[in-house]
C-alpha cells in the first residue's frame, strides 16, 4: 500500500505545472484519503487501477495543454499577420529551395540507378573505347564480374505496326551488348532482356523497350511483347520490357529502346563499317561490374596497364611515353557518372548554397522571434509574477515557433512542388532528351521539415529562455532598457545579425557570379532577321536510306529547295547555329607547325558544318575561305585513318575561330598551317570571327566540313538544314509549306523534325539562360530581402529598448540627427562587419570551387573579374540594409521625451 | 444562452453527469463528490482521483461548474480543500440532461408495456 501511495504521489507530481497549481494539493490529499479505503475494499486490483488511471491521465493533460498552446499560437500569429507572413514565406522559400535542389540534383548525382541491383559496384572508363578493348577487359574475370559495351543517345526513327502511313517518331535509345542488363543487374518486368546465349549476330533483330516507352507509346498494351516495331525502317521484334523507372545507364539522357549491338547496320547506322571489329574505333562506353572484393583503384590500375599493353601492340598508333593514367574509372551507378573527386565538390557546393539559404531564413526567424520575445517581456513578467509556470510560458512561445516552421514547411512543399512542375515543363534545346522529371523526394521533404522544426524549436527556445529569465521587479517597471548595460558587443542578436549580413552577401555574390557567367553578353546578335531563317532536320539513313543514297539526297537537296519558293540560301550543319556544345566533346588538338619549340596544345570545341554556312549567317570570313561543296565529298573514315595519316587525301580542311587561331598560332597567319589530333591532320583554310553560343559564351572552336560519313550517320540532332528566305519572316509566307511539299515530292517518307525558325530556336536557348538567371538571381534577391527584414527588426527592437535613454538625451538637448546617428551606429557597424566577412567568404568560396573543379571556372572567372558585381553587390546590400535600419530608426526621433519619461 | 447551445453539451459524459449531479445539492469538494457518487451508485461508479480532477478542470473550462468562494459553516469547513458548485449554465444543462434521460426512460417503459400487452 505504501508502495502504491509513493507511485501515486510521484505521478501526481508529473502533471503539467498549471494543473498541479490548481488541483495538485487536492489530488494528493484525495489520494491519501482514498488509498487506505481502496486497499481494504478492493485490494491489490484497486490499487493498480488507482495508479493506472493517474498514469493515463498525465499524458492526456499534457496533450490538452499542447492543444491549448497551439490554439494560443494560432491566435498570436493571426494577431500579427505581418510577422507570420514574413516568417512563413522565408521558411517556406528556404525549405522549398532546399527540397527542390535536393530532389533534383541529388537524385541526379548521388542516387543509385533505379532498378539496377549492381549499382554500387558499377564503374566505367571516362572515355569511350573500341569494342576490341572491351573484349579484352571482359577477360579480366578476377577484376570484373562483367563488362558490357553500350552507346548512349542513339536516335531511332520508329514506325508502329499497322500504322505504316504515319510519319515515324524519333525515339532515343541505347545500343547495348547482350550482357548489358546482367552487368547492371536489371530484371525484366515482362518478356526477357538480352543475353549472350540468345542474342547472336545474324539473328532476326530484337529490341527491349523501357517501361516509359511501353506506357506512353504502346498504351501499356498487354500484347506488347512479340509486337514488331520498325526501327529506322527495319523490322525488330519486342522481346521484353525493362523494369519500371529504368531508363538505362546514364539515365540523365533517358533511353526508351535497347537494341543489341548484334543488330544489322541497316537498323543502326552506328554499327556500320564493321565497327565492332575495328580495333581503333573508340565508339563504345564500357560498363563494368566490379568482382566481389574488387576496388575501383585496383581496377583502374589494372585497366591502365592493359590499355598500355594494347596500345603498344598496335603499330598504327604513334608511340606514347605519357606518364599519367590512360584510363580513369568513374563510379557508374548513378544517373550521371561523375569523377570521384568531383562528388564532394558538387556536394559541397549544393550544401553551401542551400545551407546559406537555410541559415538566412533561420537567423531571420531567430531575429524576429527574439525581437518578439523582447517586446513581450513585460507581459511575460506579469504572467510570471501572478504565478504562471516558466516552463509553461516557454512552451507557449515555442509553440509559436513550431507552428511557424510547420506552416513554413507546408509552404515549402508547395513551393518545391511548383518548382518541380516548372522544371519538368521546361526543355532545353538539346538534341538528346534530358531527364527533367524529378518527383519530390520524400527524404528531402522530411529533412527540410525536420530542419524547419529544429530551427523553430531552437530559435524560439532561446528568446523564450531569455525573456522569462528576466528579473521580475525591474521588468515590471516601465524601464525595459534594464538589460542593456551600454553596448552588448557580442550578444546573440548581434552575432546573428552579422551572420545574416555575411550570409546574404555571400549568397548574393556567388549567385551573382553564376548569373554573370551565364549572362555575359548572352544576347546573340544575328546580322539578319532570325525569323527569316528556318531550321529543319532530316536523318535519311534512319528513314531506311542506304548511305550512298543519303549522300545523293544531300547533293540534290539545295537545288530542289532553292527552286521551291523564295528560299534563297541553303546550308547544312550537324547542329543548329549558336548551339550549346558540351565542352566534354572538345578535341585535343596540337599545332603542327606553330614554329615554337614547344607545340601548342589546346582543347577546342568541334562544330561540323556544310558549305556556305558562314555566308548563310552573314558572317564575314576574316582570312582564307569557308567550306565549299567539294569539301563535303571528302572521304574520311574515322577508324582507318590512323595508319595513313600522312596521305594528302586524309588531310581535312578546317576553319578556326579567332580565339582558336590565336591560341595555336599567336598573331601569325594561320592559313595553310596544320593542327592534328591522334586520328586526323587538319589544314587551316579559313579564320572567322568568334560566334557566341546559345548561352552567350565564345570558346575556341574548330569548324570541320560535313563529310559523307556524317550524312551516313547523322548526329542525335539529325542533319540540320538551314533555309534563309529573303522574303521576310517565315511565319508570314507559305515558304514552309513549299519546302514541305518539295521534300514530300523527293520522298514522302522522309521524316522532317525539329522544324522551327532560328528565332524560335534562340528563344528556347535563351529560356534556359533565363531560367538559370532567374533561379540564381531569385536566390540572391531572396537573401537580400531576408537580410533587410532582419536588420529592420533588430533596429526597431533596439529603438524600443532604448526609448528611455533616447528620451533623456532629447530632453537634455540632443538634436534629431544626433539621435538618429546614435541608433544607426549599431546597425552600421553590424552591416560593415557582415559585409567584409561575406565578401571575403564569397571570394574564398569562388576560389576554392574554381580550384577544385572546372565546372564553375568560367562563371567565377567572369564573375570575380566584374567590378560592377564586386562593388555593386556589397553596396546594394549595404544600401538596402541601411534603408531597412533607417525606417525603424526614424521612430526614435519621434519619441516624445515627456511621455517616455512619465511612464516611469 | 440559447437552447441549441445547451444541447451542444448533451448527452453529457457519464463522469460529467455524476459530478454535476452531486453538485446539484450544493457546493462540494473533490473528496465529497467522490464519496457522494460512490454512495449514490452503491459503489458501482468510482471516480478515480486523476479522472475526477481532469473532469473538474474541463467542466470549469466549459463554464458548467465554478470554484466556490463561499465556505460552508466553519465546523464543517475543510480549509485545505477547494469547493465547487454549478454555474447557472451548468444547472440548465443538468436539467436538460435529466429531461432527456426521463424522456428516454418513458420511451423504454412504453415499449416494455407494449411488449407485455402483445404477449
Amino acid at each position: 500500500m505504501n508502495f502504491a501511495w509513493r507511485i501515486y504521489r510521484r505521478l501526481a507530481q508529473a502533471f503539467p505545472h498549471e494543473f498541479k497549481l490548481a488541483y495538485g494539493t487536492d489530488m494528493t490529499q484525495l489520494g491519501e484519503d482514498v488509498v487506505k479505503e481502496i486497499a481494504t475494499r478492493q485490494g491489490m486490483a484497486g490499487l493498480i487501477r488507482l495508479i493506472a488511471y493517474i498514469a493515463l491521465r498525465v499524458p492526456i493533460e499534457y496533450l490538452s495543454e499542447v492543444h491549448a498552446d497551439m490554439r494560443y499560437a494560432v491566435r498570436a500569429l493571426l494577431k500579427s499577420p505581418g510577422f507570420a507572413f514574413v516568417g512563413i514565406i522565408s521558411m517556406g522559400l528556404s525549405i522549398g529551395l532546399t527540397t527542390n535542389v535536393y530532389s533534383s540534383k541529388w537524385a541526379l548525382l548521388f542516387r543509385d540507378l533505379p532498378a539496377a541491383v549492381n549499382a554500387k559496384n558499377l564503374v566505367m572508363p571516362e572515355k569511350p573505347v573500341s569494342y576490341y578493348y572491351i573484349e579484352q577487359f571482359r577477360e579480366q574475370k578476377d577484376l570484373f564480374a562483367g563488362v558490357a559495351a553500350f552507346q548512349i543517345g542513339v536516335p531511332f526513327n520508329v514506325t508502329f505496326q499497322g500504322n505504316t502511313n504515319a510519319k515515324p517518331e524519333r525515339v532515343f535509345g541505347q545500343l547495348v551488348s547482350a550482357d548489358y542488363f546482367s552487368v547492371l543487374g536489371v530484371v525484366p518486368q515482362q518478356g526477357r532482356l538480352l543475353s549472350p546465349e540468345l542474342d547472336k549476330s545474324g539473328d532476326a533483330p530484337v529490341v527491349v523497350i523501357s517501361d516509359r516507352f511501353w506506357r506512353n507509346r504502346l498504351n501499356s498494351s498487354p500484347n506488347a511483347v512479340g509486337q514488331i516495331l520498325r526501327l529506322n525502317g527495319q523490322m525488330a521484334a519486342i522481346v521484353g520490357i525493362a523494369p519500371k523507372d529504368f531508363n538505362g545507364a546514364f539515365s540523365i539522357n533517358p533511353a526508351e529502346l535497347f537494341v543489341p549491338i548484334t543488330a544489322p547496320a541497316a537498323l543502326a547506322p552506328e554499327l556500320a563499317n564493321d565497327v565492332l571489329h575495328q580495333r581503333n574505333a573508340k565508339e563504345f562506353l564500357a560498363m563494368m561490374c566490379l568482382a566481389p572484393g574488387g576496388t575501383i583503384d585496383s581496377a583502374e590500375a589494372a585497366l591502365d596497364a592493359i590499355t598500355r599493353r594494347l596500345d603498344a601492340q598496335d603499330p598504327s598508333l604513334p608511340a606514347r611515353t605519357d606518364k599519367g593514367r590512360r584510363v580513369t574509372l568513374l563510379p557508374a551507378g548513378t544517373r550521371v557518372p561523375l569523377p570521384r573527386e568531383l562528388r564532394p565538390v558538387l556536394l559541397g557546393f549544393f550544401l553551401l548554397l542551400t545551407g546559406l539559404v537555410m541559415t538566412l531564413a533561420c537567423t531571420n526567424l531567430a531575429n524576429m522571434l527574439i525581437a518578439r520575445g523582447a517586446n513581450r517581456r513585460k507581459e511575460l513578467a506579469i504572467r510570471l509574477a501572478i504565478g504562471a509556470g516558466r516552463f509553461r510560458l516557454i512552451r507557449q512561445m515555442m509553440a509559436e515557433g513550431i507552428l511557424l516552421s510547420l506552416l513554413g514547411g507546408i509552404a515549402g512543399f508547395a513551393i518545391a512542388y511548383g518548382l518541380t512542375v516548372l522544371n519538368s515543363r521546361f526543355s532545353p534545346p538539346m538534341g538528346v532528351p534530358i531527364e527533367r522529371d524529378f518527383s519530390l523526394d520524400w527524404r528531402a521533404a522530411l529533412f527540410a521539415f525536420g530542419l524547419a522544426l529544429v530551427c523553430g524549436i531552437g530559435f524560439s527556445l532561446a528568446p523564450a529562455l531569455q525573456a522569462t529569465r528576466a528579473d521580475l521587479t525591474p521588468a515590471l517597471k516601465e524601464g525595459s532598457a534594464l538589460q542593456l548595460p551600454g553596448y552588448r558587443r557580442f550578444g546573440l542578436r548581434n552575432l546573428l545579425m552579422v551572420a545574416q549580413v555575411a550570409a546574404s552577401l555571400m549568397l548574393l555574390l556567388i549567385t551573382g557570379f553564376l548569373v554573370m557567367g551565364i549572362r555575359k553578353d548572352s544576347s546573340i546578335q544575328t546580322k539578319f532577321d532570325p525569323n527569316a531563317m528556318l531550321l529543319l532536320s532530316i536523318d535519311p539513313v534512319r528513314d531506311g536510306y542506304p548511305p550512298e543514297n543519303a549522300q545523293a539526297l544531300f547533293e540534290k537537296l539545295p537545288e530542289r529547295l532553292k527552286a521551291a519558293a523564295p528560299a534563297r540560301r541553303i546550308a547544312f550543319a550537324a547542329q543548329p547555329p549558336f548551339s550549346i556544345i558540351d565542352g566534354d566533346e572538345a578535341l585535343q588538338l596540337t599545332a603542327e607547325d606553330s614554329g615554337a619549340a614547344s607545340r601548342v596544345q589546346q582543347s577546342v570545341i568541334e562544330e561540323t558544318i556544310g558549305a556556305g554556312y558562314f555566308a548563310m549567317l552573314s558572317e564575314p570570313i576574316l582570312a582564307g575561305r569557308e567550306f565549299e561543296e567539294r569539301d563535303q565529298r571528302k572521304q574520311t573514315d574515322g577508324s582507318k585513318t590512323s595508319s595513313s595519316l600522312a596521305e594528302p587525301n586524309n588531310v581535312l580542311p578546317a576553319v578556326l575561330n579567332e580565339t582558336a587561331a590565336h591560341g595555336f598560332f599567336g598573331n601569325g597567319n594561320a592559313l595553310g598551317k596544320h593542327v592534328r589530333d591522334d586520328k586526323h591532320l587538319y589544314e587551316i583554310v579559313g579564320v572567322v570571327r568568334n560566334l557566341k553560343n546559345g548561352i552567350g559564351i565564345s570558346q575556341s572552336v574548330i569548324f570541320l566540313p560535313l563529310t559523307p560519313r556524317d550524312f551516313a550517320r547523322a548526329p542525335a540532332d539529325g542533319i540540320t538544314i538551314m533555309v534563309r528566305s529573303d522574303a521576310g519572316p517565315f511565319a508570314e509566307t507559305d515558304a514552309l509549306g513549299a519546302i514541305r511539299n518539295e521534300i514530300a515530292l523527293i520522298d514522302p517518307y522522309l521524316n522532317l523534325f525539329h522544324v522551327q525558325t532560328l528565332s524560335e530556336y534562340l528563344d528556347r536557348s535563351r529560356a534556359s539562360t533565363r531560367l538559370a538567371v532567374q533561379t540564381y538571381g531569385g536566390i540572391g534577391v531572396f537573401g537580400l530581402v531576408l537580410a533587410a527584414i532582419g536588420l529592420a527588426g533588430i533596429t526597431a527592437y533596439s529603438v524600443a529598448q532604448r526609448r528611455r535613454e533616447i528620451a533623456i538625451r532629447t530632453a537634455l538637448g540632443a538634436s534629431r540627427a544626433q539621435v538618429l546617428r546614435l541608433v544607426l551606429r549599431e546597425g552600421t557597424a553590424l552591416v560593415g562587419i557582415g559585409t567584409v566577412l561575406g565578401f571575403l567568404g564569397a571570394v574564398a568560396v569562388a576560389k576554392i570551387l574554381s580550384a577544385l573543379t572546372n565546372v564553375f571556372v568560367e562563371a567565377f572567372r567572369i564573375g570575380t573579374g566584374d567590378l560592377r558585381l564586386l562593388v555593386g553587390a556589397p553596396l546594394l546590400l549595404a544600401a538596402v540594409t541601411m534603408l531597412a535600419c533607417y525606417f525603424p530608426a526614424r521612430r526614435s526621433v519621434k519619441i516624445d521625451p515627456l511621455k517616455a519619461l512619465r511612464q516611469e | 444562452m440559447t437552447e441549441t447551445d445547451l444541447h451542444s453539451f448533451l448527452p453529457l459524459k457519464p463522469h460529467w453527469f455524476h459530478i454535476m449531479l452531486s453538485l446539484a445539492g450544493g457546493e462540494q469538494h473533490g473528496y465529497g463528490i467522490m464519496q457522494e457518487v460512490l454512495n449514490r451508485t452503491t459503489g458501482k461508479v468510482r471516480l478515480w482521483p486523476a479522472t475526477l480532477y481532469g473532469s473538474i478542470k474541463r467542466l470549469i473550462e466549459a463554464d458548467l461548474i465554478e470554484e466556490s468562494d463561499e465556505r460552508p459553516a466553519p465546523e464543517l469547513d475543510d480549509a485545505r480543500r477547494r469547493y465547487y458548485r454549478l454555474t447557472s449554465l451548468g444547472r440548465r444543462v443538468l436539467d436538460a440532461e435529466c429531461e432527456r434521460l426521463q424522456e428516454l426512460v418513458r420511451t423504454i417503459r412504453a415499449k416494455q408495456s407494449q411488449a407485455m400487452v402483445t404477449e
